[in-house]
């Protein structure tokens, strides 16, 4: 049992004086530590990864199976990897999907199967009693689906539904041309395939792409919650130790374009313009990474933070500003996003340069900084108290190859961070004229307020 | 690629952490699975209701406070006035200017939310368990008396109008299917008025009005405050009498007609949203009333007709034939079966390949629904639906946060003054027998008891913008 002792800095509220003595709040008494469970991880002589925790006093079992897999692996053939997923949840060499289905029910459970761009996803959350039947299954899954070519048709209509329904909402448009001028000619920067790319999909391809992909030495299995240990580490070696190693992950980074990209994308008699500003940054292994985090937490990424303040809270220009780092595979970006309301467009990004102008020029109060900090603090509670959220950081931990005692100095690697370090970082990986913005909004009536936008004078449009 | 779902919800987004955990919380349940929650209940002078409930697994602790106060009961020409008032309590009290609640929930290491809903407008935190009196003193001091000026309004006002553009007006579904078969489903304008708000309606409002509104409904009186964590039951009452013991209660006004008359005649609407790439079908029925046995089987039959991919709606519409990717229902458009207290509508809704009609989609409906107003279902299906209600029961339990326990204590004691509900429930839905489905089915789903919604994409199915 790890101990981490929540220690909540004590940052002075601002509480500002109105003309007359306020109350102050009750402090509260001494935090109780915070005990991360036991986590047991080992590698079978495949190559298969393995974690097991015991997790709470409840009778179910979560079993999460992520396979280094994903956009990331089908080269030109965007979605391929998603059609592949859809059609290994249509049934194994031994059962139909129908029984799948009705089994699962049976447990407790459903089975999930999704495609990230790095990784696919397999989640099975069942009654304890049931943990060594479900990971039977998981595995039958992963390791012999049957790929029946009677259920192609009705997956490939599936996925261009979801793309028309993606494709007709501002924020997944401007999502995807984000990603597309920020990775120029690789999978991630190709959210979308074509309607035709995905009418030409084989089910000879299909087969090929988890061919080629699927395997023990990608595979990593973490089962959390109440199981018997000695019982789910024999089904594991059971059910996978025979899967062959497969190949070893592919590292494909990204490069980056450089100079300032504005994208502008007509949605005429648009309400709102949706705005994305952002640019890669360190990605979690870095050094930097702690720092870049928490800076742009307290810059736009929980609600007292300086964007949410200023173009939500004074100015009334949008409901959701948010400021986010996306990890993937050895890279990663941060953006700003909001949408706001069209006749402000041209203040709203006024704002937004103008606080990224001002944590470049002055390093934050101490106060600021605990604050976020004990923000940080407390999430961090909140998210490894389930199993699935604690998976989750497991798994992140094991894509980016982040040490082991990585949880373990999470807490004290946030508080000592200095605010002198939020103006660096600022400087040193928001850099402007490096960064892409696209709006998706009614342009007649957008684009005449970039005039009065200081820091896009000169810039041509994409 | 994984394609985020957009959760539309009437609520502050305040970026509580999400979870995707689905086991109950502490302590555990037994082998037979019954649910025993200690459970804390008692009404103070001032009429404040106060439960709490001890859960030490993990050291955080979960603070709600539920007004009984929905958005149907807003006033008639202010609609979206309920929610727009749930955004002015994070404005400004005695204690506490604008954003310095907000600022000591997450400077303490806590999240918070607040949400419209039905009938109740909650506020919550979750914080670390020795903050909990900190949170106390700041839900009596907004509870005690806002302190807001026209300026906050005005900002709020631009607040939210920019939320309801951003989840209906520049969404190609718009309101589909959450604001849209409240709308059309019912006869009673208070269950079918626009709670989100008419634009115009939300700049209208005044300080005034938003004065008034706290005065009404926002007293000791029309509350129910909820501790759930890491405490400890007699120290929190403490705190409790100590910070909300002297808020005054308020007359109350006398409650407001909002029943559902019976209905007899299948309705049909058709909706055009021109931005929308495929065409859309809902489909609702009215409710039976709530904590009846016929309640509990239509929870039941709502497990076999929509959950998991064993259910008859997505076998019949997604695996047979293969015109829709899934289907979205259930009891309640924005919350779940037990968070509401009134008339209330199931739904059913399908977004769907242009091929196909609305006749021909309601043929294959028809032929889900009448086998169960026809046949009598098998034990055993029974027994399955009732696995998936424990599993999604627990899921509703199961979050970090808490705020799923929170909320069905909040609101057995808001409605019925019975937390202890929360322990009973799965022994109401052990009662639903094949007969009584068959019967709750005869009635509550027979076609002159339903709205049918068609949504069309207009003529050229124009898709806004391309990439």
């Amino acid at each position: 049992m790890k101990q981490l002792r929540l220690m909540l800095l004590i940052g002075l509220a601002a509480l500002c004086s109105a003309g007359f003595a306020r109350e102050l709040p009750p402090e509260g008494g001494p935090a109780r530590d915070f005990n991360l469970p036991t986590i047991e991880r080992l590698t079978l002589d495949n190559g298969l990864r393995v974690t097991l925790v015991p997790f709470g006093k409840i009778p179910k079992a979560m079993i999460r199976v992520d396979v280094h897999t994903g956009n990331l692996n089908e080269g030109d053939n965007v979605w391929l990897a998603d059609l592949t997923t859809e059609l290994m949840k249509e049934g194994t060499e031994l059962r139909s999907a129908e029984l799948i289905a009705r089994q699962t029910a049976r447990m407790g459970g459903e089975l999930s199967l999704s495609t990230g761009l790095d990784q696919t996803y397999l989640g099975l959350s069942v009654l304890s009693e049931f943990a060594g039947d479900a990971l039977g299954l998981a595995a039958e899954v992963l390791r012999q689906p049957a790929f029946p070519a009677d259920q192609l048709e009705r997956l490939r209509a599936g996925l261009v539904r979801s793309r028309a329904l993606s494709l007709s909402r501002p924020q997944a448009i401007a999502a995807a041309a984000y990603a597309e001028l920020l990775y120029p000619n690789h999978p991630y920067g190709r959210s979308y395939p074509t309607e035709e790319q995905l009418a030409g999909y084989t089910l000879d391809q299909i087969k090929h792409y988890y061919r080629d992909n699927f395997g023990a030495q990608r595979s990593h299995v973490m089962i959390a919650g109440q199981f018997d240990r000695d019982e789910m580490m024999a089904a594991v070696r059971r059910e996978f130790g025979d899967w062959a190693a497969g190949p070893a992950p592919l590292t494909l980074p990204p490069t980056v374009a450089s100079g300032f990209r504005l994208k502008l994308i007509d949605r005429p008699g648009a309400p709102q313009s949706t705005l994305i500003l952002g640019l890669p940054v360190d990605d979690v292994a870095s050094p930097d990474f702690t720092a870049l985090n928490q800076m742009q937490i307290l810059l736009g990424g929980y609600f007292s933070s300086r964007m949410t303040a200023n173009l939500r809270e004074d100015k009334g220009y949008t409901y959701s500003p948010r400021s986010r780092i996306s990890m993937n595979y050895r890279t990663a970006n941060w953006a700003q996003t909001a949408d706001v309301t069209t006749e402000h467009t041209g203040d709203s990004l006024n704002e937004i340069f103008a606080e990224i102008a001002r944590i470049q020029g002055e390093a934050p109060s101490v106060a600021e900084v605990s604050r976020t900090q004990n923000y940080q603090t407390g999430t961090f509670v909140l998210s490894h108290a389930t199993p699935g959220g604690l998976l989750a950081r497991i798994s992140q931990m094991t894509l980016h190859d982040l040490p082991d005692d990585y949880l373990d100095t999470y807490l004290s690697a946030v508080n000592s961070i200095t605010p002198d370090k939020h103006q660096k970082m600022s400087q040193k990986h928001l850099v402007t004229d490096q960064m892409t913005l696209v709006i998706v909004g009614d342009l007649a009536r957008v684009v005449p307020q970039l005039e009065a936008v200081p820091a896009l004078e000169g810039i041509e449009r994409l | 690629m994984l394609r985020t779902v957009l959760l539309v919800s009437l609520a502050l987004l305040l970026g509580a952490c999400a979870s995707t955990d689905t086991a109950p919380p502490a302590p555990a349940a037994a082998a037979d699975s019954a649910l025993a929650l200690p459970i804390y209940y008692t009404t103070m002078d001032n009429g404040l209701r106060v439960v709490v409930s001890e859960d030490h697994s993990v050291p955080t602790a979960t603070v709600a406070v539920y007004y009984n106060i929905g958005f149907r009961i807003e006033p008639r020409n202010r609609t979206g006035f309920a929610h727009l008032f749930e955004h002015m309590m994070f404005q400004g009290s005695e204690n506490l200017g604008k954003m310095e609640f907000i600022n000591l929930v997450q400077s303490n290491g806590g999240v918070l939310n607040g949400s419209t809903r039905f009938d109740f407008t909650n506020y919550y935190e979750v914080v670390p368990s020795n903050k909990v009196e900190t949170m106390l003193w700041a839900e009596a001091d907004r509870m005690r008396g806002l302190a807001i000026t026209q300026e906050n309004l005005t900002n709020q006002q631009g607040v939210v109008k920019n939320e309801v553009k951003v989840n209906v007006l520049n969404q190609p579904y718009g309101g589909f299917p959450w604001l849209d078969v409240p709308a059309h489903a019912n006869e009673n304008w208070y269950n079918n008025h626009n709670f989100y708000g008419d634009l115009e309606d939300l700049d209208s409002a005044t300080l005034e009005d938003v004065q008034d509104f706290f005065d009404t409904y926002y007293a000791p009186n029309n509350a129910v405050l909820v501790v759930v964590g890491d405490v400890d039951t007699e120290r929190v009452m403490d705190m409790v009498k100590q910070h909300f013991g002297d808020i005054e209660p308020a007359e109350l006004p006398p409650p407001v007609d909002i029943s559902e008359p019976r209905q007899n005649k299948e309705k049909r609407v058709t909706k055009v949203y021109p931005k929308a790439p495929q065409p859309a079908l809902a489909v609702s029925y009215h409710m039976p009333e709530r904590n009846s046995p016929e309640y509990y089987a239509m929870g039941i039959i709502t497990q076999m007709l929509l959950s998991g991919k064993d259910s008859r709606f997505y076998k019949k519409l997604v695996k047979e034939a293969g015109i829709t990717s899934s289907v979205g229902g259930g009891v309640n458009l924005i919350g779940n079966m037990y968070n509401y207290n009134g008339p209330m509508n199931w739904h059913m809704s399908i977004i769907h390949d242009p091929r196909v009609t609305t006749d021909e989609i309601m043929l294959m409906i028809d032929e889900v629904i009448d086998d169960l107003r026809v046949n009598k279902v098998s034990r055993d299906d029974i027994e399955l639906a009732r696995t998936k209600m424990r599993s999604s029961f627990y899921g509703l339990l199961g979050s970090s946060t808490k705020f799923g326990v929170a909320d069905l204590l909040a609101c057995f004691t808001l409605f019925d003054n019975d937390p202890w509900r929360i322990n009973r429930l799965e022994q109401e839905f052990d009662a639903v027998t094949p007969e009584l489905i068959l019967t709750t089915a005869q009635e509550y789903l027979r076609p002159s008891n339903r709205l049918v919604l068609d949504v069309t994409n207009g003529e050229d199915g124009s898709q806004g913008a391309a990439q």
